[in-house]
């Protein structure tokens, strides 16, 4: 029991800050630009790609373990089905808020569409069904409690990395950068540095 | 004609989908440590774009406007999958080098983007020359991107095992180059390089503050 609870642990510990999907995998880096040079539009698609990648993942991993791995046409169908599968979620998601929730609708609801083509929700669900893409030490065969547990810290590492670098853009606006560098080109820049404390983390608790 | 040649020049200088555009940037940085990846990255997107533009270009008064984005996603899903087992039988080092990224094509943003930008309002010759144009835009940029990586951070090119250009053994690359900041911050600079160029020329800057995921979303 302990050992399965110290796993889970690592497993997102692991997933959200030794491996951040954002800042040393590259993936999901358009909403990262995109959206974090507000504060408020970042925080609400954090909360957006929390909800919607755990969900994504759960249905995309009950979807390959009934349906695909069984009927054996699961690695060359993978794409295109889990592709099909996280844009109907998210509609299906979408439309039940709105009626269901108006409140979390208004918070969340712009950035929900925009989620089916970012890629970090993709590569979670590919990843929590054929471990081994992101080359993580702790990759094995992911049952339906570790792919929850693995897709939430990389949803979380995702949420902070974007709120943190959102932070870090505002108070760039008013730093006096050279011309030709404003804007994209600093922020690039800034990224890189932000990636670098990632980097350090590397090997820590032994992941 | 004219009309051909200018479409496939736009991909390569105003509207260059990474410089300019700023869109389809997670394999770019990702597969640029090594020039052999990057330059098969960068054949697969033309075959991608190329393909599928052609085929939702041909289509384009038989779909639907409601359900043209899952239709979009699903003809460039088929050509991922091509790309991906083609791959997997024919160059595995390759393949398992660029792991995840072949699959992420079908999500780049370049490809729905310039579907549904382009492909979808303008005719098949058309539709291939932006393909093309702007299929090419992408590898140049990757490829040089990938070339100083490589060379600066390793002191070699290596290229289907063959290693084509070496510094002396005794040279000790900065390692940060070959790292994830180091993509980020070079990247950062070849931006502010493009500009600085695209400004001197004097032409039209495309803001770059609009990204492809947002035009997307409004379409769904």
């Amino acid at each position: 029991m302990i050992d399965m609870l110290r796993n889970l642990a690592l497993l997102f510990i692991g997933a959200a800050l030794v491996n951040n999907i954002l800042l040393t995998r590259f993936i999901g880096l358009c909403p990262f630009f995109g959206v974090s040079s507000a504060m408020e539009t970042s925080v609400g698609m954090a909360g957006a790609v929390v909800f919607v990648m755990t969900l994504a993942s759960s249905a995309t991993w009950v979807f390959w373990n009934v349906l695909l791995e069984p009927l054996g046409v699961g690695d060359f169908l993978y794409i295109p089905a889990f592709i099909l599968v996280i844009a109907a979620l998210v509609q299906f998601v979408e439309m039940y808020l709105r009626k269901a929730m108006p409140g979390l609708y208004r918070a969340m609801g712009i950035y929900l569409p925009l989620i089916t083509t970012n890629c970090a929700v993709l590569a979670a669900a590919t990843e929590a069904v054929k471990p081994g893409f992101f080359k993580m030490n702790i990759a094995y065969g992911f049952g339906f409690g570790e792919a929850v547990v693995y897709t939430l810290g990389v949803a979380v590492g995702f949420g902070f990395a974007l709120i943190s670098f959102a932070a870090l853009r505002e108070r760039l606006d008013v730093a006096p950068v050279p011309k030709i560098m404003r804007g994209a080109p600093m922020a690039f820049v800034t990224a890189g540095l932000l990636s670098l404390g990632y980097v350090g983390l590397s090997g820590m608790f032994g992941i | 004609m004219t009309d051909w040649i200018a479409t496939f020049k736009r991909g390569l200088s105003i509207e260059n989908p990474l410089t300019i555009l700023m869109i389809g940037l997670c394999a770019t940085l990702a597969v640029s440590t090594k020039f052999e990846g990057a330059f098969f990255m960068g054949l697969a997107v033309i075959f991608v774009l190329t393909m599928s533009s052609m085929i939702i270009s041909a289509l384009r008064r038989v779909i639907p406007e409601q359900v043209r984005i899952p239709i979009f996603i699903v003809v460039i899903a088929s050509f991922v999958t091509i790309v991906d087992l083609t791959m997997h039988a024919f160059l595995p080092p390759v393949y398992n080098f660029l792991g995840v990224w072949i699959p992420l094509i079908v999500v780049n943003c370049v490809i729905l983007g310039r579907a549904e930008a382009f492909a979808y309002h303008n005719s098949v010759s058309l539709a291939v020359a932006d393909g093309l144009g702007m299929g090419t835009g992408y590898s140049f940029v990757i490829i040089v991107l990938a070339t100083f990586r490589e060379f600066v951070g390793s002191g070699e090119i290596v290229f289907m095992n063959q290693r084509i250009v070496a510094l002396p053994p005794s040279y000790q690359g900065p390692g940060i180059v070959l790292l994830f900041p180091g993509a980020f911050i070079i990247f950062g600079f070849m931006i502010a390089g493009a500009r600085w160029v695209t400004e001197r020329q004097g032409r039209r800057v495309v803001e770059t503050s609009k990204h492809c995921t947002i035009e997307e979303g409004r379409a769904l």
